[in-house]
């Protein structure tokens, strides 16, 4: 009788599925989902609003704040839609130190996506250890830009500063003890029965809907589609350095976790690269008085893979010292309202936010 | 320009059916101008034929001097791998445009967004009337003309010792009976 009745849960604002504030109000049958509708606005920071009013560099301390788990690939979105604006060239130094950035920030985030999905399936050792681990990551940025999370670190036109002395040697070490670590990770995380029982065969994306309804990155290459922006679109050295970009078929929460379980080694692999053919010579283009710093009329448009997906910015100007108009695309923007209102009716109440840890839904970035 | 074979062949395929102004932006970005009316067919003929399955992004621009409301949509082509950029510009009185939620099950998400943030109508959308702001009933905030710090101050207090908005850096130095440097006075509020 009780399966029969028809009753409205609220999920949130606060939940274990979610770095930041969300609601998910469901509609529920016993523990079944029946209906899923995405509330967001607890979040809702005028951002985009925001930087309208200030200068083209001064937007750099709203913009990493975006995303929480992953700061960079907002800023060198952006940097890159401005240089795109202003035709500043970036010195090759700079794009490998860019490339070093993006990918030390994605295995930061993949760290905080072991702990949120293992913890969100009860494995709470595993989050303790990698995010434990993440610290080593944090550590290093703190060297190279000051800030362990935001770090305002890639501008327009190169990056802040040149990388420390030393740095170089205590990456390689760091890398060195994350590909060890990891395998302790997956051990925990992939030959657990719990976890495989709960994430295969859950939270599935069908394959045949999944590009319309705006999935992207690891989701869309768990359903067996091979895209990742720095391939289809290769932006500052990517296209010098190899790596692999690893798919999985069934579009279950299984299969984004394989995803990224590969993705976790291909970033290491491509530091190593990276920091091996990291050519001498000038870090930056050095943009002129930020205050004065006026970039030309025009629309430009850029887009970087994020952790969790392609991540675009629309940047237009109108040939002041204000961006006129800045408006940011994430993941979690198609991810955590269509892709979530679709695939949650028929799933299980304790697994809603195990499905939206593996989707990646980010609310800041949904919102802004 | 016989790099950019690809990104020509399908600006002229587009501009020659439905009879518009485009241009090469660059490698992989196309852009098209067209009427209100005919962005929904381009939008169908681009994904249907041209292979264009993915709505990267959408967005609306408020060019307050031209009175008008410019709305952009990305769409991206996973095989040709090209950008193309429909672009529109409607009336910023009672703005309304056509609803694509039947084309891309996404883009429900950003007119939702549009009809909060700039007032632009879209018959058809369904979804609550709210999305991120919750009973606001003044004028959309993301249109230019919208004040941001006028209804700051109509809406918040000031906190307490701070009614003046003065400088902080002047009221350090009251305080202190320190001066002000004069690196600092270059950037003061009270010039």
């Amino acid at each position: 009788m009780i399966r029969e009745k028809e009753t409205t849960l609220y999920l949130g604002p606060q939940h274990p599925g979610i770095t930041g504030n969300m609601m998910v109000k469901l509609k529920v049958q016993g523990d079944t989902v029946v209906k899923a509708a995405t509330h967001v606005g607890y979040l809702h920071r005028a951002f985009e609003k925001l930087i309208e009013r200030r200068n083209w560099l001064n937007a750099f301390t709203l913009l990493c704040r975006f995303c929480v788990p992953e700061p960079d690939p907002m800023e060198l979105t952006y940097a890159r839609a401005v240089e795109e604006l202003d035709n500043r060239e970036v010195p090759e130094r700079a794009k490998y130190i860019r490339v070093i950035v993006m990918e030390l920030a994605r295995l930061q985030s993949f760290m905080l996506w072991y702990a949120g999905q293992a913890g969100s399936a009860g494995l709470y050792t595993l989050g303790q250890w990698s995010v434990g681990d993440r610290n080593y990551i944090l550590d290093l940025f703190e060297e190279l830009t000051g800030g362990r999370i935001y770090h305002m670190f890639i501008w327009p036109g190169g990056v802040r500063r040149d990388i420390p002395e030393g740095w170089k040697d205590k990456v390689l070490k760091t890398m060195d003890y994350l590909e060890k670590r990891q395998d302790d990770y997956n051990q925990l995380m992939f030959d657990n029965t719990i976890f495989q029982k709960r994430a295969q065969g859950v939270g599935i994306v069908p394959k045949d809907k999944a590009i319309e309804w705006g999935v992207v990155g690891p989701p869309l290459r768990g359903v067996g589609i091979k895209s990742d922006v720095r391939i289809d679109e290769p932006y500052e050295v990517y296209d010098k350095l190899n790596f692999e970009v690893p798919t999985a078929e069934g579009g279950d929460i299984w299969a984004r976790a394989l995803v990224r379980k590969e993705e976790f080694r291909q970033s290491i692999s491509i530091i190593r690269q990276a920091l091996e053919k990291m050519p001498e010579g000038e870090y930056t283009n050095k943009v002129p008085n930020p205050m004065k710093w006026v970039v030309p009329e025009g629309q430009a448009w850029a887009k970087t893979e994020s952790v969790r997906g392609e991540i675009g910015f629309y940047v237009a100007s109108n040939g002041t010292n204000k961006p006129y108009r800045v408006h940011a695309k994430g993941a979690a923007y198609t991810h955590g309202v269509t892709v979530l209102e679709k695939i949650l009716p028929g799933q299980n109440i304790a697994d809603v936010s195990f499905i939206m840890n593996s989707l990646g839904v980010c609310p800041p970035e949904i919102e802004r | 320009m016989t790099e950019l074979i690809k990104e020509q062949h399908l600006l002229d395929t587009i501009t020659n059916t439905f009879k518009l102004k485009g241009r090469v932006i660059r490698d992989r970005r196309v852009e098209v101008f067209a009427d209100k009316e005919l962005v929904s067919s381009i939008l169908l003929f681009a994904k249907n034929q041209q292979g264009f399955i993915h709505l990267a992004h959408m967005t609306c621009i408020d060019w307050i001097d031209e009175n008008k409301f410019e709305l952009i949509y990305t769409i991206w082509s996973p095989v040709e791998k090209i950008h193309l950029f429909v672009k529109t510009k409607i009336d910023r009185e009672n703005p309304e445009m056509e609803n694509i939620d039947s084309i891309w099950d996404q883009a429900n998400t950003y007119e939702r967004e549009m009809r909060e943030m700039f007032g632009i109508q879209f018959p058809g959308l369904i979804g609550e009337q709210d999305f991120v702001l919750e009973d606001w009933d003044e004028m959309p905030p993301m249109r230019k003309d919208f004040d941001t710090a006028k209804y700051a101050s109509e809406t918040y207090f000031q906190r307490p010792g701070r009614e003046d908005a003065k400088d902080v850096r002047e009221t350090i130095s009251e305080r202190s009976g320190t001066k002000v440097p004069d690196f600092a006075k270059k950037y003061s509020r009270e010039k």
